[in-house]
């Protein structure tokens, strides 16, 4: 504001400023704007006074910083896991906020932060073991003690363990942060199925990074802070990305303060499309048409980083360029709908950009039948331009609990669970009980493997043999084949425990989840081990109840995208309420009733104490050790330099005594623990010109595995016709089964997160579900006008089962029916359909269900839960509200991507109907 | 090695409580805003506000050129010249010394005059006490110098708090270098919260829900009724 304006103010005065407040004192007006301040100064006596006055009548309990207790911990609101300080004031936790001392978050937080106190409060939290009366999934339980609990449990798992057949206990879990805890309990049973749920997130688009630079690394760590050109292939880290937290506040930076420009390619305006400088509706399945176009107008406009192929990338350029000549922008730009002359001119700025310069892929890109291979053609970016570890561009940065030594972690302290560790389960070889129970299809299918995955088979549900790049490199699983695999006899269930899983309401195809779980001849035994009443909690034989992550211990570390290695804690806030229990007393007291050997490895009484043993080399390394550790709750190595270019980095001395260096590849090979490993490769020195041994990558070649051998081998293994694309060894072009010859009717049935919520997890946390309750499609205006369509209207959407070398979950070509309100969205891609995945829950409570009533499993005394809201969910049907919304995921297909499993979410051709 | 860096939350405890600002205000920066509804839940977690009313919102726009969305968060602008001050004939509204409108809870007979003459629907009434309650800045953590419970919880610094009465403060600073208006400036109540890069068109459709389901708008934000 400007001097007249002020003037203009004052003059413009009235009456309703000149207040009194409590009678006690009159304030004077005397000028307004930014220079000068409104109120006249008071005495400091006075001020109080009223200050304190106003004080005095907000509601009694609020929340008094001044005696608050401050306590850092982890949030576990979503997969970021932030460092955040907790506030507890009478024995509650009342309020999460940033620990400034995260270098991840640098003390920003989400929604979900703040939200996620209700998952501690919720009213129908459980608190209680309880055990089914009636049959399974009819909802009738009654409350049991632990120590039943702990006898029928344990009893089920030692009869199990005795057998000799310890696989038979299925172990099956969401979101898992303990760092390894719970497979310390399995490895200890025996059992190699831990089952997680990385196929349903990720592992397409982790495969391309463990091929090209040899390990996940937890995920890229783009160097957003430093970045210039943000290429966005369907990434979303402004409202749902794993590390999107990290990213936001240093994007926004860079991009704010900075000039960064990000372009997106995406089907619908997600929150990061809106943050950016460009938008392009694509067709989904076609970032990677985008991405060889680009890799083809980089590689013709001479603006690769010669130097850095040459030296890292592990096949010639020509190689490439013969390769993918024929996907040019135009061939792009028919797949796609994206201008060829658009997709020219944005290759050539973000080459240009480089090395500040970053592509950015996800689901978005990678859950697609051609997704792998179409992430690799997006990696390649990447590495033609030389952006690899270099500031402004994608970085690999160290995540994963610190082994010492490992790439990237030289000279961190180690960090690893206290001895003695059990022994991994062993591999299913011809001989063993595990292997000679297999059906003999399996066995033949496990004799086609290659002999190094032969060696690592352990089971269809751990090692499926159709998808060895699920498990390859690690296991990530195809956990949306468990429960068709258990169906389908391939393999045997004696005990299933469930941990803290929504498999049963929120993965595709989830009735046959359900239908599994209500066959108790398939599965005998379901014990849930889970914070509420959630509906695959339902379909157990017991519940246990859990402690949150408000009340309990866990171990942090991921990337940092401030590229240094840090590790964080979480510690219990409060106490477990009612008779919740930490995962680890779970564990604990299982492990000693069965015995067997399991208890040597439980062998605490007090959790902290485990953890304290866990982190001692922390400890250590901070003046005051374990307590200042808590009191701070993030530890970061100050000294530490910025992980660029881990590649160049020599290999220590040490290393390289009693090594060997292959003379044609240059590597260097060591044998640690009896095994042959390569630690680095010889390169020449830029300066010296000399051969000098440096780190490279952790993959086979010490280089960037462009090109990489291990894709025609599985597609032998699994049997793959010849010439399947999924199969090429190099960065490929294909189209999705099914999407050529799409009728005009035919639309693709895509799914996403929104902000507040995190997978089918947070729809009872009032604040989040109030501002997000419901799913309804998000359809283009044009395409709605056609079909005729408003907003509101109700329509009928028939998803039909994909084609392709998948799995098939069912004979009929439609997988299902499901009706949904449309609501017109511009920005939304003409082809798509778009819903939240988080509606329609039927369990999880009021709040969840959208009802204005309880809807508790069982009553029980109230432990210092919240009391019920049910009479406030303004947004119930009852009171003439949306409700919650349809489940929507029975009619998406369990659709695993050749080779590697993960699920192909948004392939899904639809029709529309509307109902009249 | 280094010293390890100091733990910022350790100060407030047992801290005397004061006003330090001479004129308390906020800038929303929306070329920073990414939607993420933080500061609206850290604000009903941290004033444990009823579920349907909210302090503090973030409205998703559509923008009308464009095929993408714009982001709002809409609060009580802590105007100078407030309409509900001259509202409230029990005189319930009123003001701190540095500036902020707060409602005095035990002057408040919940009959919503202040609610009707807010020109930014920043006004409810509390389902569990009857009475009309709004954003106050947090008084309970700014008076402990922490930032309100909103601009704490903003991970892009779209939110910021601040002194706009001193031309030193750094809030003062970034409102007059990034040249931040007022919301609905035509109300003429000069607010002191104030918006860098709001555009007109947003005037009109700011009453608009939050999830972009129209059905929603009109059940809840009753204060927002009447003001679109």
């Amino acid at each position: 504001m400007n001097q007249s304006n002020n003037e203009q103010n004052e003059s413009k005065l009235s009456r309703r400023d000149f207040l009194k407040l409590g009678g006690a004192l009159t304030i004077g007006v005397t000028t307004l704007g930014l220079a000068a301040p409104l109120f006249k100064q008071l005495s400091g006596e006075q001020i109080q006074l009223d200050l304190d006055k106003f004080i005095s009548t907000r509601k009694k309990d609020f929340i008094d910083y001044t005696r608050a207790k401050a306590t850092p911990t982890i949030c576990f609101g979503c997969t970021n896991h932030c460092g955040v300080i907790g506030w507890v004031q009478d024995g509650k936790v009342r309020r999460i906020e940033g620990n400034p001392l995260d270098p991840n978050s640098m003390g920003n937080t989400c929604s979900k932060t703040h939200g996620m106190i209700s998952y501690t409060y919720y009213p129908e939290r459980l608190l209680y073991p309880i055990k089914r009366v009636g049959k399974r999934g009819e909802g009738k339980w009654r409350r049991i003690s632990w120590q039943e609990a702990t006898q029928e449990v344990g009893d089920r798992l030692k009869t199990c363990r005795d057998s000799g057949h310890p696989e038979r206990f299925i172990f099956h879990y969401g979101r898992d942060k303990t760092k390894g805890f719970t497979k310390r309990f399995t490895n200890a049973f025996g059992t190699p199925n831990r089952l997680n749920r990385r196929a349903i997130c990720s592992s397409n688009r982790r495969v391309p990074l463990m091929s090209f630079f040899g390990r996940d690394f937890e995920w890229e760590t783009q160097d957003m802070e430093n970045t210039k050109y943000i290429l966005n292939f369907g990434a979303n880290p402004m409202e749902a990305y794993q590390g999107g937290l990290f990213m936001m506040h240093r994007m926004q930076k860079a991009r704010v303060d900075n000039g960064a420009k990000m372009v997106s390619f995406e089907v619908r305006p997600t929150a990061t499309v809106n943050c950016s400088e460009e938008y392009f509706k694509v067709m989904p399945g076609s970032d990677g048409a985008i991405g060889f176009a680009m890799a083809n107008v980089i590689i013709d406009e001479g603006l690769v980083d010669n130097a850095f192929w040459k030296r890292w990338a592990n096949i010639p350029l020509a190689e490439i360029k013969q390769h993918i000549k024929d996907w040019t922008p135009e061939h792009a730009e028919k797949l796609s709908g994206v201008p060829a002359k658009d997709i020219r001119r944005i290759a050539i700025e973000f080459a240009q950009a480089a090395p500040h310069c970053t592509t950015m892929t996800a689901r978005g890109s990678a859950k697609h039948y051609n997704g792998t291979q179409g992430d690799r053609g997006l990696r390649m970016l990447d590495v033609l331009v030389g952006n690899v570890g270099r500031e402004g561009g994608l970085c690999l940065s160290s995540g994963r609990m610190w082994g010492g030594g490992k790439y990237g972690q030289e000279g961190l302290p180690s960090v690893s669970q206290p001895k003695p560790k059990p022994p991994k389960p062993k591999a299913f070889t011809p001989g063993t009980a595990a292997y000679e129970d297999l059906p003999a299809d399996i066995k033949e299918k496990v004799a086609q493997l290659d002999p190094k995955w032969q060696k690592k088979y352990q089971g269809e549900l751990a090692t499926p043999a159709e998808y060895p790049l699920a498990w390859h490199w690690y296991g990530m699983k195809v956990g949306q084949l468990v429960q068709p695999y258990i169906r389908e006899g391939r393999a045997k269930v004696d005990v299933y425990m469930s941990f803290a899983y929504g498999a049963a309401y929120g993965y595709p195809e989830a009735k046959v989840c359900r239908d599994v779980l209500l066959d108790e001849k398939l599965v005998p035994f379901h014990v849930a081990i889970d914070i509420g009443y959630s509906e695959h909690a339902a379909l157990a034989d017991i519940i246990l109840p859990e402690a949150t992550s408000l009340e309990r211990w866990d171990p942090h570390s991921t990337n940092c995208y401030g590229l240094v290695p840090y590790t964080g804690i979480r510690q219990p806030l409060v106490k477990p309420l009612g008779e919740a229990r930490e995962i680890q007393i779970i564990f604990r007291d299982l492990a000693r009733h069965i015995g067997g050997g399991m208890e040597q490895y439980f062998d605490y009484e007090n959790v902290e104490d485990f953890y304290k043993e866990w982190y001692k080399n922390i400890s250590a390394r901070i003046p005051g050790g374990w307590e200042e550790f808590k009191r701070r709750g993030i530890w970061q190595d100050p000294d530490r330099e910025k992980d660029y270019e881990l590649y160049e980095r020599p290999v220590p001395y040490e290393e390289l005594v009693d090594s060997t260096i292959d003379p044609e590849t240059q590597v260097i090979t060591k044998v640690i623990k009896g095994k042959k490993r390569s630690v680095g490769i010889m390169m020449t020195d830029a300066d010296t010109g000399e051969m000098k041994p440096v780190r490279g990558f952790p993959t086979p070649s010490r280089k960037i595995q462009v090109y990489d051998p291990i894709f025609p081998l599985a597609a032998k293994s699994a049997r793959l016709p010849e010439g399947d694309p999924n199969g090429n060894a190099l960065p490929t072009l294909f189209s999705i089964p099914g999407f050529d010859d799409l009728k005009e009717d035919d639309m693709i049935l895509t799914t996403f997160k929104w902000n507040v919520h995190t997978q089918g997890r947070s729809s009872q946390w009032k604040f989040n579900a109030e501002i997000v309750h419901t799913n309804q499609l998000f359809i283009n205006p044009k395409t709605a006008e056609r079909m005729g369509l408003k907003t509101g209207d109700e329509v009928e959407v028939t998803v039909q089962r994909p084609k392709g070398l998948t799995y098939r979950g069912g004979i009929n070509e439609v997988v299902g029916v499901v009706k949904n309100k449309v609501r017109l969205l511009n920005g939304v891609h003409e082809r798509v359909i778009c819903f939240a995945h988080a509606g329609g829950h039927w369990e999880h409570g009021a709040v969840a269900r959208a009802e204005n009533k309880e809807s508790l499993p069982i009553k029980e005394p109230n432990s210092g839960l919240e009391k019920s809201v049910s009479n406030e969910i303004w947004w119930s049907k009852e009171r003439g509200g949306t409700g919650n919304g349809a489940a929507m995921n029975d009619v998406l297909p369990i659709n695993p991507s050749p080779l590697v499993g993960g699920q192909n979410w948004f392939d899904n051709i639809c029709q529309i109907r509307k109902i009249s | 090695m280094s010293d390890l860096p100091p733990i910022p939350w350790e100060g407030t405890k047992d801290k005397q409580r004061s006003l330090n600002k001479k004129r308390v205000g906020m800038v929303v920066d929306l070329r920073r805003c990414i939607g993420c509804h933080a500061c609206s839940i850290a604000c009903k977690t941290e004033n444990e506000i009823p579920l349907g009313s909210f302090r503090n919102r973030v409205r998703y726009l559509e923008q009308p050129e464009t095929e993408t969305l714009s982001f709002l968060p809409l609060l009580c602008m802590h105007c100078q010249d407030a309409p509900c001050l001259g509202a409230c004939p029990t005189q319930a509204p009123t003001r701190l010394a540095d500036g902020r409108v707060v409602i005095n809870q035990d002057k408040c007979c919940g009959m919503k005059a202040c609610i009707s003459a807010c020109p930014y629907g920043a006004i409810y009434i509390d389902t569990q006490s009857g009475r009309a309650d709004k954003c106050d800045l947090c008084t309970h953590r700014t008076s402990l110098d922490l930032e309100p419970a909103c601009v704490a919880s903003c991970p892009t610094d779209t939110l910021r708090y601040g002194d706009l009465g001193d031309p030193n403060d750094p809030l003062a600073k970034y409102a007059k270098e990034h040249n931040a208006k007022p919301f609905k400036e035509d109300a003429g109540t000069h607010p002191s919260i104030l918006y860098v890069k709001h555009e007109k068109w947003m005037e009109q459709s700011a009453a608009t829900g939050v999830q972009l389901s129209p059905e929603d708008n009109e059940i809840i934000y009753e204060q927002n009724k009447g003001q679109s």
